[in-house]
């Protein structure tokens, strides 16, 4: 019997690999093109027509990502919603998306982003992360943020500057908000706007385990936004809903937003909002004039 | 994990138990126990005292070593009602070799079993105590959750060699189970279901 214990320990620690690490990304890898308006798929919400895009303003294309640990790089796809020739003198938000699918999903809350404080009246940036929609590869963490920073380095070869930079992230998409605002690479956003963020994989573990269980035990995920925002300066607008019954909004975004220690922080908290209906709650007009006050402030 | 030992072994008895189960998840759109599995080793020192340990295998896959350790002791029974009360102490250590971490956090299961036939077959009920060390949690938040309360019934099925055990456990039942990244299946919104079946080989 001893033999035998001996054996499946040394089998399970040679062979072990498992970690929930690829649950945290829920891509959609089998679309064929981006649609767009014309995407019949399940959507948080739909606009009306008052929110169409010219379509002179809408980019899609494609970025080359290389993580610092990558030899090669990864082909994403990016979409720009705004005039790429005056981007030298526009305000861009640089929109991180959550967890699931593709940008086809994230479409209708870029169109909002697009038209807050006026009929197309900022440039938004949105990209596919590796593994998600049309862009290769396979999600990882690193790879999420060279993907973001590959729009961002995008940005900045089209003339964007620090100062007209907002990052703007939902979900999944706060980690490289945080990350890329804390440790800079290509742009350093001048303001950062969290919807629903994750505290960090350690209180996602802890809220499931109930026990104070390292992350380590499960996943090999180091996204830390509660630890990152301490070091980040720059003003920060929060919005979570109240009702979120994925990332508990006392356990996740109320720690990041107290852990800030930054010139301006504003919270909105959205009564009745689940965790992907914030901007519905809000009501589209209220959500688009708050965060437009807010960059204009 | 089930209650590992609820009827003392008789004095220098021995058995392997496989055990396969966990709370209920909603996963991909059904229903599923969350397929934690382990391993153990019980003997008996005398026949109102079984010792025991294991070895968690779903933790290993995740390069997690994890046991309990501990002893069960009978410390009441009936012969006219076949009744009986156990307690039964542990410690759990678990110590991933990714990044060295360790967690320890004692147990207590107290449980009500009732013979249903001399020596044979019974049911049990009774309540899974996990004990909290740490005041804090990440981020120097405070841990509130000290004191981990799962209620539990069970039915072992008792034959010459083997036994066979279902179990269920209502995990924190006083505690509402969203918001959370886990879609535990609990009762009125509250804690998880846990359904845990195990094998034991006696020797």
């Amino acid at each position: 019997m001893k033999n035998v214990i001996l054996l499946i320990i040394i089998a399970s620690l040679l062979t072990s690999c498992f970690k929930l690490d690829d649950n945290l990304f829920n891509p959609d890898s089998e679309i064929v093109e981006y649609k767009l308006d014309n995407y019949t798929g399940e959507q948080d919400f739909v606009l009306d027509a008052s929110y169409a895009i010219p379509s002179n303003l809408i980019n899609v294309f494609t970025l080359n990502s290389q993580a610092p640990s990558e030899s090669v790089s990864t082909t994403i796809y990016a979409i720009y919603i705004g005039d790429v020739a005056t981007i030298n003198t526009d305000t861009v938000i640089m929109y991180c998306h959550g967890n699931k699918w593709h940008m086809d999903f994230y479409w209708q809350r870029a169109k909002l982003l697009a038209h807050s404080g006026g009929k197309n009246n900022y440039g938004v940036m949105m990209v596919d992360y590796r593994g998600y929609g049309l862009s290769e590869g396979k999600p990882s963490e690193d790879g999420m943020y060279a993907d973001v920073d590959a729009a961002l380095n995008w940005l900045k070869q089209n003339g964007l500057s620090n100062d007209r930079l907002i990052m703007y992230g939902f979900s999944l998409g706060t980690a490289p908000v945080c990350e890329l605002t804390a440790k800079p690479r290509s742009l350093t956003p001048s303001k950062l706007i969290l919807e629903a963020p994750y505290a960090s994989v350690a209180v996602m573990v802890q809220d499931a385990a109930v026990l104070g269980m390292p992350s380590s035990f499960v996943t090999g995920l180091s996204i830390d936004n509660a630890e990152e925002i301490k070091s980040v300066n720059q003003p920060l607008m929060w919005i979570h809903g109240e009702d979120d019954s994925f990332l508990n909004i006392n356990t996740h975004g109320q720690v990041v937003y107290d852990n800030h220690q930054g010139v301006y922080k504003e919270a909105h908290k959205i009564n009745g909002a689940d965790h992907s209906e914030v901007p519905l709650m809000f009501g589209f007009q209220n959500y688009c004039s708050a965060l437009d006050l807010f960059i204009k402030k | 994990m089930p209650s590992r030992i609820v009827r003392p072994l008789d004095k220098g008895e021995k058995a392997v138990n496989l055990h396969v189960g966990g709370p209920l998840i909603g996963f991909a759109g059904k229903t599923i126990p969350v397929p934690f599995t382990s391993l153990m080793y019980a003997q008996g020192v005398t026949d109102k005292t079984t010792v025991f340990g294991s070895l968690h295998t779903t933790s290993l896959l995740f390069g997690v070593v994890q046991t309990d350790i501990g002893a069960c002791q009978n410390i009441y029974y009936n012969d006219s009602l076949k009744l009986g009360f156990s307690v039964a102490p542990a410690i759990n250590m678990a110590y991933d070799t990714w990044e060295g971490n360790f967690k320890l956090w004692p147990q207590l299961d107290v449980n009500a079993y009732w013979d249903i036939k001399p020596q044979k077959s019974f049911v049990y009920v009774g309540v899974d105590n996990w004990f909290e060390l740490s005041g804090t949690k990440a981020h120097n938040q405070s841990q509130k959750n000290r004191w981990i309360i799962n209620p539990q019934i069970g039915f072992t099925h008792v034959r010459n060699k083997w036994n066979y055990n279902i179990e269920g456990k209502w995990l924190t039942p006083y505690l509402k189970n969203t918001p959370n990244v886990v879609d535990y299946k609990g009762i009125s919104g509250k804690g998880a279901v846990g359904i845990y079946i195990s094998f034991t080989r006696k020797f």
